[in-house]
C-alpha cells in the first residue's frame, strides 16, 4: 500500500468560513505582488540599466537606476510587510501541502531568509556607497542584490510547485531538486520574472512621463520614459508568449479543470489574455510615451487589472491542481465573527490613518530651520 | 508528527535560537527605539535642542536598517524555522490565532510605513508633521506587542483557554500583564543598548548630557524589566514555578538560568548608573558594549528559562514540542503512530527502519545524533555498561555510577549498580549478551516514557499538568504501539557503537 503523505489538517479548524480566508489570501496576495514586482522587477532594471548606463550620474539610464534603487530601499520593506499577511493565510489554508513543500526545500526555504537580507543590504550598499550617492560605481552591489531577489522567486516557484503535486513527494524526498526538471518551472519563473521587470519599468515611465510633464527635467525624463517603454513593450510580448507555454504546460486534469470551470475560471482567464494582449497593443503604439500621458496611465490601470486577475487564476490553479486531495478534507469551522469584526475595523482605522498621515506629510513640505 | 522531518545538524532548538533571539531583540529595539526617538524629538523641538535632534535623527537610521530591514526579515524568519522544524505546532498556533495575527499586520504595516516615512523626511517636512509621524510609529510598534504578547504568553500560560478553548481566554492569560510590563522595560533597555553608541558620537559639549538622558531611560528600563519579571514569576503555576524556584527545584540548569539573568540585569543597572548618570564621562564604546551585553545576557536569560518551562510543551498541557497533541496520545497508543503518519509508514516495516522512521518523528525535534542534545551521548551504552563494571574501588564506581546511570537510577547505589552487573570479563566475553542489555535499557526507558503518556491524559481536564514528578519532566511521552516501541529500541540501540570512540561531532539522522 502506498502510504498518504498528505498530513491530516489541523485539529484546532478554521476560525471563519473558508471562502473569506480565499478571498484574503488572495487579496493580500495580490497587494504583496505589487510591492514584490517592484523588488524583483525594479532591481533587475536598475542593474541592467547602470550597466548600460556604464555606471556614471550622466547617462539616462543611471539615472534610471538611482530613481528605482531610491524607491526600491521602501519598497523591499513594503514587500516584506505586506508578504506577511499571505504567508500567514496560506499556512492557515493549505498548511498540509505548504509545510510539506517547504520542508522538502528545506535549506532553499531556509537559505531564502540570507538572500533576502543579502539582497536587501546590498541594495542600500549601492544606494549610500554607489552611483545614487556618489554618482558612480556600486555596480557590484546592485547586480549582487538583482541576483538575491532572483534566487527568492526561483526558491518561491520551486515551493509552490511542490506543494501543489503532493503525488511527487515521495520521489522529492529522495532528491528534492529534482523539481526544477518539472517543464513548467523556468516558463513560471519567467513569468514571475517577466512581470515584476514590465511592470517596475511601466512605473518608472509613468513617473517620468508625469515629472516631464511637469517640466522638471524634461530632456532627461522623456529619455528615461522612451528607454524604460520599450522594456515594458518587449517584456509584455515575452509574457503574453510565456502565458500561453505555461497554459499548454498544465497537466490535463488541471487544464480540463480549468476550461470546464465556467465562468468562475474562464472569466479571469480570458480576461487576462485579453489585458494582456490589450497591453501589448498599448504598448506598441508609440516609441515616445512622454507625449502620450493619458496611454502611459492606461497602460499603468491595464496592468494592474492584469495582476489583479492573474492572482485569480493563480489561486484558482492551485485549487485545481489540489482537488484530488482536498475532495474529502473539509476543514471543521469554528467561527470567530468578533475576532474578524475586530480585525476588520483594525485593518480600515490603519489603513486611513496611515493615508491621514501620508496626506499631512505631503501637504506640510518644509526646509531650513522650519524643517524637522 | 505526520510531516516530513527536515534533518538540520544543529538541531532545531539551536537554529530557532539562532533566528529567535537576535530577532527579539531586534524587535524590541524597535518599540523601545521608536519610543525614546519620538520622546527625544519632541524635547528637541521644545527646546530647540540641535544635538537632541541629532540623537533622534542618527538613531532613526539605525532603527531603518536594523529593524525594518533585519527584524522584518527575521521575524518571517521564526515562521519560516517553526515551520520547517515544527510544522504542526506552527500550524496549531495560526489556526488558533490566526486573527491574531492578523491585527498586528496591521499595526505591522502603520509601524513600517511610519518607520521609513519618518527618516525619510527629516529636514523635508513641518517639524509638527515630523513628530506625528513619530508618535504614530510608537503606537504602532506597541500595538503590535500588545497582541503578539498574548501569543508568546498564550505558550506557557494558556489559562481558561484549555477548558474553554475562547481566543480570549487565552490571550488574556495569567502572564498577559506581568510579560507586557516585563516586556516594555526589556524594550526601553534595549533601545538604550543601541542608542549609546550613537549617543557616543555626538560633540563633546554635550555628550554627557545626553549619556545621563539615556543613563536614566535605562535605569526606568532595568527598574520595569525587574518589576514585571518578578510579577511573572508570582503569576507563573506554581507547578511551573517549582521547576525552577524552591529548595529543590525540578530542573536546577532553570535555576541557574534565573539567577544569570537577574544577576545580568543589576550588573546592566548598576553600570547604567555609574556610567552613564553619575559619571557619564568614563563612558566608552566598550563600557557602552559591556552593559549592552549585559542587558542581551537578561534579555535572552528570560527568554531561555520561559522556553524552559514550558518543556516539554509547545502549548502548555495541550500540544508537546514535537507536535503531539496530548489529547492524541491514547489512540496513536492503540493503533500506532505509522497507522497516522505516511511518513513513518514509509520507513518501512522492518525493526531498524521503522524505529528511524519513529526516531525522526518523535525525537529529531529536539534530538540531533551526535550535535546539539545528541541522542548518542544521551542514551546507554556498552562503553557506560563496561566503565562502571570494570570500576576498581567505591570512588571510581562512584563516579562512574553518576556520570552513566544516576540520571534513570537515582534510588540504587553505586556498588549495588555494580553488582547487578556482570563482572567487566564477563562483559568481554559475550557481547551479544551486552548488546542485548543495553537494548533492554533502553527498551525499558521507553516503556516509562510511554507510561509517563498515560500520566499526561490521566491529568484533571482543562487544567495545567504538573510535569515536575513525571518520569522525564521536559520530554514529551513515547507514543505507539509495542512493535513500534520496539522497534525505536532496535534502532536506539543500533546507534551505540560499543568500544569505539566518541565520534566527532556531526549532525544528521
Amino acid at each position: 500500500m502506498i502510504p498518504n503523505l498528505i498530513p491530516s489538517l489541523d485539529a484546532a479548524g478554521l476560525p471563519g468560513p473558508p471562502a473569506l480566508f480565499h478571498v484574503l489570501l488572495v487579496s493580500t496576495f495580490f497587494l504583496h505582488l505589487l510591492f514584490m514586482n517592484l523588488t524583483l522587477g525594479g532591481t533587475l532594471l536598475a542593474a541592467v540599466a547602470h550597466r548600460l548606463g556604464g555606471g556614471r550620474g550622466g547617462d539616462h539610464r543611471a539615472v534610471l537606476a538611482a530613481r528605482l534603487t531610491a524607491i526600491n530601499t521602501y519598497g523591499i520593506s513594503l514587500t516584506i510587510t505586506t508578504g506577511v499577511a499571505p504567508l500567514l493565510f496560506i499556512q492557515l489554508l493549505y498548511q498540509q501541502y505548504f509545510y510539506p513543500a517547504t520542508i522538502l526545500l528545506g535549506w532553499a526555504w531556509l537559505g531564502l531568509l540570507a538572500l533576502l537580507t543579502l539582497g536587501y543590504y546590498a541594495a542600500y550598499l549601492y544606494k549610500f556607497r554607489g552611483l545614487p550617492a556618489r554618482g558612480s560605481g556600486g555596480g557590484v552591489w546592485i547586480a549582487a542584490s538583482a541576483l538575491m531577489f532572483l534566487l527568492v522567486a526561483a526558491i518561491h516557484v520551486a515551493v509552490h510547485l511542490v506543494s501543489v503535486q503532493p503525488e511527487r513527494w515521495a520521489g522529492l524526498a529522495d532528491g528534492a531538486w529534482s523539481v526544477l526538471a518539472d517543464p513548467s518551472y523556468l516558463p513560471r519563473l519567467l513569468h514571475f520574472v517577466l512581470a515584476g521587470l514590465g511592470f517596475a519599468a511601466l512605473v518608472a515611465t509613468w513617473w517620468a512621463v508625469r515629472r516631464a510633464r511637469a517640466g522638471v527635467e524634461v530632456e532627461l525624463n522623456t529619455a528615461i520614459a522612451a528607454w524604460a517603454w520599450r522594456w515594458v513593450l518587449w517584456t509584455t510580448l515575452l509574457q503574453v508568449v510565456d502565458g500561453f507555454v505555461l497554459l499548454v504546460l498544465l497537466p490535463q486534469p488541471v487544464m480540463r479543470g480549468l476550461m470546464l470551470g465556467g465562468a468562475t475560471t474562464l472569466v479571469p482567464l480570458a480576461l487576462a489574455i485579453l489585458l494582456g494582449l490589450g497591453l501589448l497593443m498599448m504598448a506598441a503604439r508609440t516609441a515616445e510615451p512622454a507625449g502620450q500621458p493619458g496611454l502611459v496611465g492606461g497602460t499603468l490601470a491595464a496592468m494592474l487589472l492584469a495582476i489583479a486577475v492573474m492572482s485569480v487564476t493563480r489561486h484558482q490553479l492551485r485549487a485545481l491542481y489540489l482537488a484530488p486531495f482536498t475532495a474529502d478534507a473539509a476543514p471543521t469551522v469554528v467561527p470567530q465573527w468578533g475576532n474578524f469584526l475586530l480585525f476588520a475595523v483594525l485593518l480600515a482605522a490603519g489603513l486611513a490613518t496611515v493615508a491621514c498621515m501620508l496626506r499631512r506629510v505631503l501637504g506640510s513640505p518644509a526646509s531650513g530651520a522650519e524643517a524637522a | 508528527m505526520d510531516y516530513p522531518i527536515w534533518d538540520v545538524a544543529l538541531g532545531g532548538g539551536m537554529l530557532m535560537a539562532l533566528v529567535a533571539i537576535p530577532h527579539v531583540i531586534v524587535a524590541h529595539f524597535a518599540i523601545g527605539g521608536g519610543l525614546l526617538i519620538a520622546v527625544t524629538e519632541t524635547l528637541a523641538v521644545r527646546r530647540s535642542d540641535f544635538e537632541l535632534r541629532e540623537l533622534a535623527r542618527r538613531s532613526s537610521l539605525v532603527l531603518i536598517l536594523v529593524s525594518t530591514v533585519f527584524g522584518a526579515i527575521s521575524g518571517v524568519g521564526i515562521w519560516v524555522v517553526a515551520g520547517l522544524i515544527s510544522p504542526a505546532a506552527i500550524s496549531a498556533l495560526i489556526h488558533t490565532y490566526v486573527w491574531g495575527w492578523a491585527m498586528e499586520w496591521v499595526f505591522f504595516i502603520l509601524e513600517i510605513v511610519a518607520a521609513l516615512v519618518y527618516y525619510a523626511t527629516w529636514g523635508r517636512i513641518s517639524k509638527q508633521a515630523h513628530l506625528l509621524v513619530g508618535w504614530l510609529y510608537v503606537v504602532g510598534a506597541y500595538l503590535s506587542l500588545v497582541v503578539i504578547n498574548g501569543i508568546i504568553t498564550f505558550m506557557l500560560t494558556p489559562g481558561e483557554w484549555l477548558a474553554s478553548r475562547a481566543f480570549w481566554d487565552g490571550f488574556f492569560n495569567p502572564t498577559y500583564w506581568p510579560s507586557l510590563v516585563l516586556r516594555t522595560g526589556i524594550a526601553l533597555l534595549m533601545a538604550t543598548a543601541f542608542m549609546i553608541f550613537v549617543a557616543l558620537r555626538a560633540g563633546v559639549e554635550r555628550r554627557e548630557a545626553l549619556l545621563r538622558y539615556l543613563g536614566w531611560w535605562l535605569v526606568a528600563g532595568c527598574v520595569v524589566a525587574y518589576a514585571g519579571y518578578r510579577w511573572w514569576e508570582a503569576v507563573l503555576p506554581g507547578t511551573v514555578r517549582n521547576l525552577f524556584r524552591g529548595a529543590e527545584p525540578a530542573l536546577a540548569q532553570l535555576a541557574a538560568t534565573r539567577s544569570f539573568a537577574l544577576w545580568s540585569l543589576t550588573a546592566a543597572l548598576l553600570l547604567g548608573l555609574v556610567v552613564l548618570v553619575l559619571a557619564p564621562r568614563l563612558a566608552r564604546p566598550a563600557t557602552a558594549a559591556v552593559l549592552a551585553l549585559a542587558a542581551f545576557a537578561f534579555f535572552g536569560g528570560y527568554e531561555r528559562l520561559r522556553e524552559g518551562v514550558r518543556k516539554p510543551f509547545l502549548i502548555h498541557s495541550h500540544l508537546f514540542s514535537n507536535g503531539l497533541l496530548l489529547s492524541a496520545i491514547p489512540e496513536l497508543n492503540e493503533s500506532g503512530v505509522a497507522a497516522h503518519s505516511g511518513w513513518v509508514a514509509r520507513g518501512g516495516e522492518d525493526g531498524a527502519s521503522l524505529g528511524r522512521a519513529l526516531f525522526r518523528a518523535q525525537c529529531a525535534s529536539c534530538h540531533t545524533l551526535d550535535g546539539y542534545q545528541s541522542i548518542r551521548r544521551a542514551l546507554p551504552s556498552r562503553a557506560d555498561l563496561a566503565a562502571l563494571a570494570a570500576a576498581e574501588g567505591p570512588e571510581a564506581a562512584e563516579r562512574a555510577f553518576r556520570a552513566e546511570c544516576a540520571a534513570c537510577h537515582a534510588e540504587v547505589g553505586a556498588q549495588e549498580m555494580q553488582g547487578m552487573l556482570p563482572s567487566a570479563e564477563e562483559m568481554g566475553q559475550d557481547p551479544e549478551m551486552m548488546a542485548e542489555l543495553n537494548r533492554g535499557m533502553i527498551a525499558a526507558t521507553l516503556l516509562e516514557l510511554r507510561d509517563m503518556g498515560e500520566a499526561f491524559t490521566a491529568a484533571p481536564h482543562g487544567a495545567m499538568v504538573d510535569t515536575a514528578p513525571l518520569f522525564a519532566p521536559y520530554m514529551p511521552p513515547f507514543v505507539g504501539t509495542d512493535r513500534e516501541l520496539e522497534a525505536l529500541a532496535d534502532h536506539l540501540a543500533s546507534l551505540d557503537r560499543g568500544a569505539e570512540p566518541t565520534p566527532a561531532r556531526q549532525g544528521g539522522l
